[in-house]
């Protein structure tokens, strides 16, 4: 008997609002990648939420391969943010603006 | 006969088509020649149908023409002494007039034009005058209408002209309506738009309904012959050229209305109410027309405001239930004022197309070709004793003022007020135009014209003046064309009347006739200035302002709105609104076209919008249910 | 009151107070720091819904890997780019801020109405044997997948950090 259910996923909708306020409000690429980190843990959270309120494991399991899947995501994300900045010189998202209409 | 009948026809109808497809290509003389043939042999074809028909009626179809339902049309002719004599009348008139206008549009390029549609008005006379469906006379009512309107505005790069055409066409129209709304009713009430079955069936029907159709027809009449309250057409329509105005207004069209009062007699007859309506229309027409003619200027003027007048005798002759009478006065009227309509034509080629009679001189010495026939028409007009209008007009005359009623007693003071007034401005014109003027014009100023357009003036005089013995009181032949007409539905060869009253009226009107001619001699024919109104002719000459009433009540009015639904409401707003949502389209795109920036934080912002958009919908959605 | 609940609500709160500190810095490394925070308190509270194993490994492979890599990135771009002024602006934030909120209501409105979220979840524990055994017997084929995205992810981040090699000045020779 720990928290009501409803406790935990709003938890994890709180966390998960603020990183997609973070990816939106930021210009910095760098902030954005960190707004998906968070939106990314949020998710695990109620992932594990749900597992322990279904007695399934399955949930967990989920988890673990959003790990795997966060990590390679950070690691091809900072490098092209690296190649990005080496080729345009900006690590502001508006300076990528080449799809303009 | 049937044959017979076709031709006389259809005989102009084909003259206009041959015109009209080929005249580009034929020599002048034979287009003038194609379209005087057809009339010559609608004319050879009238007299042969006369001459085997004589008293008798005749009725058949052409061919079956409409068919929807239980409505039924047809093609169909019904010949009677009236329609006898009027073939020959417009055949005839028409014939003259086809030959004297090939030698008065000599000069002008348009003849093609010219001669087809004078066919084509020939061929749709002649379907009024001889058809038995009403749908028919219709077909024919209409076609008059559009040739006159045509023929009007025949010189149309005179906006003027053009003007005139167009007035012709819109005022007809307006009786015209009348003509649909009879058609309609008389479909309603017989189930049958044949004029014989109508006239056989009318005393059927309830007297209002009865009323109700005859004001109808009388109010198409009023607007084809030009009687008040649509008389405003015809003082305008003087702008067509002369032949057009002898055929067109003094023998054909404006009969047009008499005609078809005297075809549906029967009906009209049935309804004294009507009759008296119709007199009363007739009778003030006269007396308007008569006035106004007095004051006009230009001698066409004075024939238009005179036929006016004259037509409102036979429109007072049906009401005065004288079919006889009113038809009688028709042919006179046909013969003298077109004889005086060609005669005023070669007078004004030959001074140079100058209009006013006041301007006029001389011509008696210089054109005496065309004097005498002039002259001549001038006196069967002014109703001369023993010639011509005097029988036919006494006739009329003696017909109202025996009617009963206090009514006719005041329609027939008016007609007797404009038979005194008809001998003054006839004689008027005649002397103004034709009399010794010092400051005249000389022989060197005439510009000659064919002889043709003179020797066509004497088969109309003869005519004119000899037509009175048609229908004389007394001696052989007397009440010839009575008799004649005697087996026409709804006509009274005898009149009633005593004898002394009828040679107390003829004598009577007869003396004060000559002695309003040597009044007229007395003010205009002497040599020396011509006597002129104290305060100018202005009422008379602007037609009691009846037309200058009609354009600030009506036209006026109604230009004004025009004005207003095109600049206000069609340009300012329904334009300016479409524009305005063009404009407001455009900048909703261009809008729009702002959120392509490019950018990626807006691309990301999107992506949250929807998420919120989704997550906003399942809330509510969620407590909708 | 029992303890579980003292924990997990305040644990909740560093957990989004930490967030909130993180994603509002505009010095990326203090961001990044305080980044760590909120996983580090994350951690137990996943311990206290059940998940031993994944609370461990949020703090090696997240909060120990991830946020390493990119503190090492942040170290490795120039300074001027990391420089504050590419902060939150006011007047950018406003699409965000507004977006959240009615998100935030409409959600927790949703959430909070269902009868099921009011049942208190009860205390359980995975133990890592019964955890590894579902993982490798019931999802072993994630598992490889994973393992093949995770080698892809290597190569195009080895060649994608690739040094620009220096383009050779003879004519007509392509790179």
């Amino acid at each position: 008997m720990i928290v009501p259910n409803g406790h935990v996923l709003l938890l994890a909708v709180i966390l998960f609002l603020l990183g997609a306020a973070c990816a939106i409000a930021r210009r910095n690429l760098l902030m954005i990648l960190i707004g998906v980190e968070v939106m990314l843990n949020a998710a695990s959270l109620a992932f594990i939420g749900a597992a322990l309120k279904w007695r399934q494991l399955d949930g967990q399991v989920f988890v673990i391969f959003i790990f795997a899947v966060a990590a390679a995501e950070v690691a091809v994300g900072l490098a092209l943010i690296v190649y990005s900045q080496r080729r345009t010189g900006a690590l502001d998202a508006d300076a990528y603006s080449r799809l303009k209409g | 006969m049937k044959i017979l009948l076709s031709l006389l026809l259809f005989l102009p109808l084909g003259g206009s088509v041959i015109n009209a497809l080929l005249g580009r290509v034929l020599p002048r003389r034979v287009v003038e020649t194609v379209a005087c043939a057809a009339i010559l042999g609608s004319l050879a074809a009238a007299v042969a149908v006369f001459a085997r028909a004589w008293q008798s009626t005749y009725y058949f179809v052409i061919l079956p023409w409409v068919q929807v339902g239980s409505f039924a049309a047809n093609l169909s002719l019904y010949y009677n002494p009236v329609a006898a004599l009027m073939t020959l009348m417009v055949t005839f008139v028409a014939s003259l007039i086809h030959l004297y206008s090939a030698a008065f549009m000599r000069e002008d390029r348009d003849y093609v034009r010219y001669f087809c549609y004078l066919n084509l008005f020939v061929f749709a006379m002649l379907v009024i005058v001889l058809a038995d469906d009403l749908l028919f006379v219709f077909l024919g009512w209409e076609g008059v209408g559009f040739c006159s309107y045509a023929l009007i505005g025949f010189w149309y790069d005179n906006p003027a002209n053009a003007d005139a055409g167009r007035k012709a066409l819109i005022v007809t129209r307006i009786g015209d309506v009348g003509f649909g709304i009879a058609v309609a009713l008389c479909f309603f009430l017989f189930h049958n738009l044949s004029i014989t079955l109508i006239n056989a069936q009318a005393a059927t029907i309830s007297p209002v309904l009865i009323t109700i159709l005859s004001l109808l027809l009388l109010w198409a009449a009023v607007g084809k012959s030009a009687q008040l309250p649509l008389t405003v057409w015809l003082p305008d329509a003087m702008a067509g050229p002369t032949p057009v105005s002898a055929l067109i207004h003094a023998a054909t069209m404006v009969t047009a209305g008499v005609l078809l009062l005297v075809r549906l007699f029967p009906v009209v007859s049935l309804s004294p109410l009507a009759l008296m309506v119709i007199a009363g229309v007739g009778a003030v027409t006269t007396l308007y027309g008569a006035g106004a003619a007095l004051g006009q200027r230009d001698i066409k003027r004075v024939l238009a405001y005179s036929t006016l007048s004259q037509v409102g005798y036979m429109i007072l002759a049906v009401g005065a239930a004288d079919i006889i009478g009113g038809m009688f006065h028709l042919f006179s009227h046909a013969f003298f004022k077109s004889l005086l309509f060609l005669g005023a034509g070669c007078v004004i080629q030959a001074l140079h197309e100058e209009h006013d009679i006041f301007r006029m001189g001389n011509l008696r010495r210089l054109l005496p070709g065309v004097y005498w026939p002039f002259l001549l028409g001038a006196l069967c007009l002014s109703a001369f004793p023993m010639i011509g209008g005097f029988f036919s007009k006494d006739r009329i005359l003696l017909a109202t003022y025996l009617q009963p009623g206090l009514g006719y007693k005041i329609f027939w003071l008016l007609g007797l007020i404009a038979a005194f007034l008809t001998p003054i401005y006839t004689m008027r014109m005649t002397f103004l135009a034709f009399k010794e003027q010092a400051d005249g014009p000389a022989q060197a100023d005439l510009k000659p014209f064919p002889r043709l357009m003179t020797w066509v003036l004497w088969p109309l005089a003869v005519l004119a003046v000899g037509d009175g013995f048609l229908n004389f009181p007394g001696g052989p032949g007397k009440d010839f064309l009575a008799r004649f007409m005697a087996v026409v539905p709804g006509s009274r060869p005898d009149l009633g009347a005593s004898t002394a009253l009828e040679w107390t009226m003829g004598l009577g009107s007869g003396a004060i006739i000559l002695a309003m001619m040597a009044l007229a001699y007395y003010l205009y024919g002497r040599p020396g200035k011509a006597w002129a109104w104290p305060g100018g002719e202005g009422v008379l000459a602007w037609g009691f302002y009846l037309d200058y009433f009609y354009q600030q009540v009506l036209v006026k009015p109604y230009q004004a709105l025009a004005r207003i639904f095109w600049q206000d409401v069609d340009e300012a707003g329904l334009d300016r609104s479409f524009g305005g949502l063009a404009a407001g389209l455009l900048a909703l795109s261009g809008g729009l076209g702002r959120w392509t920036t490019g950018r990626l934080s807006t691309y990301l912002a999107m992506l949250f919008l929807g998420l919120t958009l989704l997550v906003s919908a399942l809330a509510v959605s969620w407590y909708l249910w | 009151m029992t303890l579980y609940q003292v924990v997990f609500y305040l644990l909740a709160g560093v957990v989004l107070a930490a967030t909130v500190l993180a994603i509002t810095r505009r010095v990326v490394v203090h961001a990044v720091v305080y980044l760590v925070i909120s996983f580090l308190a994350l951690a137990p509270m996943f311990y206290l819904l059940g998940a031993p194993l994944l609370a461990l490994l949020e703090v090696i492979l997240y909060a120990g890997a991830i946020m390493v890599l990119f503190l090492f990135i942040v170290m490795m771009l120039p300074r001027e780019t990391r420089a504050p002024g590419l902060g939150v602006l006011a007047r950018q934030c406003w699409p965000a801020v507004l977006l959240t909120g009615i998100s935030l209501t409409a959600m927790a409105v949703v959430l909070l109405s269902l009868p099921l979220a009011q049942t208190p979840v009860t205390a359980a524990l995975a133990s890592p044997r019964h955890f590894g055994r579902v993982l490798f017997e019931k999802y072993w084929l994630g598992v490889e997948v994973a393992s093949f995205l995770l080698f892809v992810a290597l190569v195009g981040a080895y060649y994608l950090g690739k040094s620009p090699e220096p383009v050779a000045e003879e004519p007509g020779e392509s790179s």
